[in-house]
């Protein structure tokens, strides 16, 4: 009796931690990291991202998997004295620009309508791999911004602003489209625990480097760059991940990553979010940083024999349709090719008609401005203006007659 | 027209060009010191596919990332430019590869693209489609275009995406065909420009990588951003085209370039500490014959040695060994440098030299891995590589002054006391720059320095013009010129700047914007040479960024007033003070004294208030 009664009590725990181990699971890492600051003198801001880009690419997310945000130039600015370089320390032990960097948005592309339509995916069919967020159900995204904020609101570039309820339903409409399993907000800025407050998707973890009427400070400037190289919340997060997350198999928690925010040193009280997470902050704290800094694939394995729509095999017999409808259209074509060109050597003939279209270039091609006789077009003007004054004249001499 | 010393090197580019069109991969490296203590360096990469295997998307060598964009934007041909920088003619000389290789400010690109209809027109080759107008063919163009631009802008990390109808033009004589096509293919040439665009490492990175060795091995191992961007010029350029030797045997042609500018004293700093300090006390050379010379004062005295430079010092890395994709890599010269035969030189072990008999020329055979280096050691400087004159200074300036009105000014100078000069000069103008045409004006300055006022028609032998539509396109301009010998031609036009919507503006409005250079295309189609002005900076007339949320102050200030006012005149009731306090007062007293104020006061005809 007393064993089965045993039993039966662990029985929940061990269905809580299954199902906890299978909604841990992801199969993909994403990174969307932004900063929103023009201008030299938020060197920082720009310092901030690509440290954070240095350390998420050190844990393995690839290039490809990481949007990075970059509203100036700051590497190859005038003004900076080590070219091609950007340093978060006034060590400059760690060149964040090195040799090997994608920008995926840069300059004027950073705006608002941009990072809303990465997130949401809503994006002309021409926009480039690398510009979208390929993220899906099963995708944990960390999302990373710094700028100049405040209540509810985050700056971009100095000329327009993204406000927290603009954040709140891009990420509900990120959750709506299965475009991730769990998200990981962090953000720099003044007031910063404001912009994750109108959050209403699950699965979300957000923190935010300050309080509502707080100012997040810079941590230390470098004289040779001439202006502050990072923030203290995020030199003290990179303190955290450099030290201790030192691979990619770091069983660290984001328990562990917000107990080490320390209050004294950030000079701001930073803030957590843990309410949207299913099991809130006990199931939160248990997450690894590397599963969201870190690209950690769990494979998916589907049932291969399974004919029901969207699975393996169904996928692979459309894919070797499409490869043969391809090439089809690739012999078709080079047949018609080769015809033409043949048609084209054989006479002239073909030549002067396939050349005949280009007399109707002219109405999108610059014309060609020619010399005219300035006195023929004048004395049309003087027909025209005396063709006109006699049509008034008569007219009004016929007026006057009837009355 | 010129002497051309530069023209055995480039003769010699193209000859061996020619004996490797085999060869699928080639790349090397020229080096040639330049006054003023700078050095060209000039990279040249070719990689070759045959057209087959290219249409089979068979790839080897060429990329596969450059050629499935090309493929899916049906692109022809391909030139695309990232340059930062001035090239300084009055102490350089001509332009490296005649300019040919060279770009706008920020990134240039133009394209030959394949208007025709995909397959399904070519399949029912009778009507709907092989009849259509010209213009749905131009708009197919055109949509490949933004297809090609908003790929390439992935592929390469730059903003190419903003090259949209405003920035488009389709120039009509400025550039022409590099490659070999079939005579009846209907081609549209598509022309863009982005002259603010930022040229940083992230464009070297994916630069890098097309290339077949990933800049691992061989002369690309020099390639680092840190040096590159911090040249005084620097110019990096794909080029695709199609080479046919038959009408069967084609080759699809990939060439990249990096040409840069290094200051040979700025590049030897080392990268951890680049802030120049004061030469110390006792370095400093002086010139001990001043009559003021002393311990504090000094004249510092002229250096007639050319300095000391090696390839790892002004890189900061060695050349790795040679790329080993090459069929022929081991017997190339690849590294070739332009300096005098009596100059001395050091180089790594295993390289072997050969000189040129033009007496200024030597090239390096690598050894197939290994480290190269190459010291040039201090010596005294006795003759210098000649430079060729450029055939003609171009200057670009914006006059005028106020936020309304502009012009625009264009400085052409013939060196030559001979010949006169034609070229093709072509510009484009962002849509919200609105020229005036009919003020072009033409002013000729001899040598003896007396300006004359001329007819454009005696300089300009052709125009091609397009005007602008407000946020549609910009205003294109290409006129055939000619410069008489040993004269200068100013051209002069006025403008007027139009007013943009409150959202048009960028970030940073106040800073200007930019103005793309122009373009210029001297000699025939054969062997052209190119030149580009600097680019432009026009201020445009800014708004107050603030003032909406000054109006929104406002008239949030006004209303409340206004609705405060007649909200109280409509809902309150105004009385004397004496009133006020009886009407308030509750004993029957109080109110009596308060009726007999009231009426003593409507007796006197004070009753005009609302009760």
């Amino acid at each position: 009796m007393s064993p089965y009664f045993g039993l039966l009590r662990a029985l929940p725990f061990l269905l809580t931690l299954f199902a906890s181990l299978a909604s841990s699971e992801h199969t993909s890492n994403w990174a969307v990291l932004v900063s929103t600051s023009r201008f030299w003198f938020n060197y920082r801001h720009l310092a901030n991202v690509l440290s954070l880009y240095r350390t998420v690419k050190r844990l393995g997310i690839p290039d490809s998997q990481i949007i990075l945000m970059l509203p100036d130039d700051m590497a190859c600015n005038p003004r900076n004295v080590f070219p091609g370089t950007v340093y978060s320390n006034a060590d400059r032990a760690v060149d964040l620009y090195g040799d090997n960097i994608e920008v995926d948005y840069r300059g004027y592309e950073v705006t608002v309508e941009n990072f809303i339509r990465l997130l949401t995916d809503r994006l002309d069919e021409d926009v480039p791999r690398s510009k979208r967020l390929g993220s899906d159900a099963g995708s944990n995204v960390l999302v990373y911004m710094t700028g100049h904020g405040g209540d509810q609101f985050l700056k971009f570039q100095d000329s327009e602003e993204i406000g927290a309820w603009d954040l709140a339903d891009a990420f509900g409409q990120m959750w709506e489209k299965k475009r991730y399993h769990e998200l990981l907000f962090m953000i720099d800025t003044c007031q910063a625990n404001t912009m994750y407050t109108h959050f209403y998707s699950p699965n979300i973890i957000a923190t935010g480097s300050s309080e509502l009427d707080q100012s997040s400070y810079s941590h230390h400037a470098d004289n040779d760059v001439g202006v502050a190289v990072i923030d203290r919340w995020t030199y003290y997060v990179l303190e955290f991940l450099e030290t201790q997350v030192t691979s990619a198999n770091s069983k660290l928690t984001l328990g562990d990553l917000f107990d080490s925010y320390d209050e004294t040193k950030i000079h701001s009280q930073p803030g957590v979010r843990w309410d949207l997470f299913p099991g809130a902050e006990q199931e939160g704290r248990l997450r690894t940083v590397v599963d969201f800094f870190g690209n950690v694939q769990n494979i998916e394995v589907e049932n291969t024999t399974a004919t029901d729509p969207g699975s393996l095999k169904e996928d692979l017999i459309e894919i070797a349709r499409l490869v043969e409808k391809w090439r089809a259209r690739d012999r078709e074509y080079l047949v018609s090719q080769n015809d033409s060109s043949l048609r084209a050597g054989n006479d002239n003939s073909g030549l002067q008609v396939s050349l005949s279209p280009h007399s109707a270039r002219k109405n999108f091609e610059p014309a060609k401005m020619s010399q005219e006789a300035p006195w023929e077009k004048r004395l049309v003007g003087a027909s025209v203006l005396g063709i006109c004054a006699a049509v008034w004249l008569t007219g009004s001499i016929l007026g006057r007659s009837s009355v | 027209m010129i002497v051309l010393s530069l023209f055995p090197l480039f003769l010699l580019v193209a000859l061996s060009s020619l004996t490797y069109a085999t060869s699928d991969y080639h790349e090397s490296l020229t080096l040639q010191p330049l006054p003023q203590s700078s050095l060209l360096a000039s990279f040249n990469f070719r990689s070759n596919a045959s057209q087959e295997s290219f249409d089979e998307r068979n790839f080897r060598h060429f990329p596969r990332a450059l050629g499935q964009i090309l493929q899916h934007a049906h692109t022809k041909e391909l030139h695309l430019r990232f340059t930062t920088g001035r090239w300084d003619a009055e102490s350089w000389g001509s332009r490296p590869w005649y300019g040919v290789k060279e770009g706008n400010t920020g990134v240039e690109l133009w394209a030959w693209i394949d208007g025709a209809d995909d397959q399904e027109c070519v399949q029912s080759s009778s009507d709907p489609c092989s009849l259509d107008a010209y213009a749905d063919e131009d708009k197919r163009a055109f949509a490949k275009w933004i297809t090609l631009t908003q790929s390439l802008s992935g592929l390469f990390c730059a903003s190419l995406n903003f090259i949209d109808s405003t920035r488009t033009t389709r120039p009509v004589a400025s550039f022409s065909l590099a490659g070999d096509h079939p005579a009846s293919s209907n081609l549209h040439l598509l022309h863009g420009t982005l002259p603010g665009e930022v040229v940083c490492t992230e464009n070297l990175t994916p630069f890098l990588k097309l290339l077949p060795c990933k800049g691992k091995a061989g002369v690309a191992s020099l390639l680092d951003g840190h040096k590159l961007f911090d040249a005084s010029w620097q110019s990096m350029s794909v080029d695709v085209r199609p080479v046919c030797s038959g009408p069967d045997d084609c080759l699809v042609q990939i060439e990249q370039t990096v040409d840069i500018v290094l200051d040979l004293d700025r590049s030897k700093r080392p990268r951890d500490n680049p802030i120049p300090r004061p030469v110390p006390n006792d370095q400093l050379a002086c010139d001990t014959s001043k009559p003021y010379h002393s311990d504090d004062t000094c004249y510092p005295l002229e250096k007639t040695s050319e300095g000391g430079w090696s390839l790892s010092e002004i890189f900061g890395r060695t050349v790795s060994g040679v790329c080993p994709l090459g069929d022929s890599q081991s017997s190339e010269e690849t590294i070739c440098l332009r300096v005098p035969h009596e100059r001395g030189v050091a180089v790594s072990e295993g390289a072997v030299e050969t000189r040129k008999p033009d007496g200024f020329t030597r090239c390096y055979t690598l050894q197939p891995s290994g480290a190269f280096d190459l010291v040039m050691p201090e010596q005294e400087a006795t003759t210098h590589v000649p430079l060729d004159e450029p055939v003609l200074r171009a200057e670009r300036t914006i006059v005028g002054h106020g936020v309304e009105r502009g012009g625009m000014r264009i400085i052409f100078d013939n060196p030559s006391d001979t010949d006169a000069v034609d070229f093709m000069y072509f510009e484009t103008l962002p849509w919200f720059l609105r020229p005036y045409v009919h003020t072009l004006q033409a002013t000729i300055t001899g040598r003896d320095g007396i300006r004359r006022q001329v007819p454009t028609s005696q300089l300009i032998k052709e125009t091609f013009y397009r005007p602008a539509i407000d946020r549609e396109r910009g205003t294109q301009l290409e006129l055939a010129l000619s410069v008489p010998a040993a004269s200068t031609v100013t051209l002069t036009y006025d403008f007027e700047k139009a007013i943009l919507r409150y959202t048009e503006y960028p970030p940073d409005a106040n800073r200007g914007f930019n103005v793309a250079p122009a373009v210029i295309k001297l000699g025939g189609h054969e062997n052209p040479i190119y030149m580009r002005t600097t680019s432009l900076l026009l201020p445009l007339p800014t708004p107050d960024f603030s003032m909406p949320y000054n109006v929104i102050i406002l008239t949030s200030t006004v209303i409340a007033l206004a609705f405060g006012s007649i909200f109280n005149l409509l809902v309150r009731r105004f009385v004397s003070a004496e009133e006020a306090a009886a009407l308030t007062s509750q004993t029957l007293k109080g109110r009596l004294a308060g009726k007999v104020v009231a009426i003593r006061d409507r007796i006197k005809g004070k009753s005009a208030k609302v009760e």
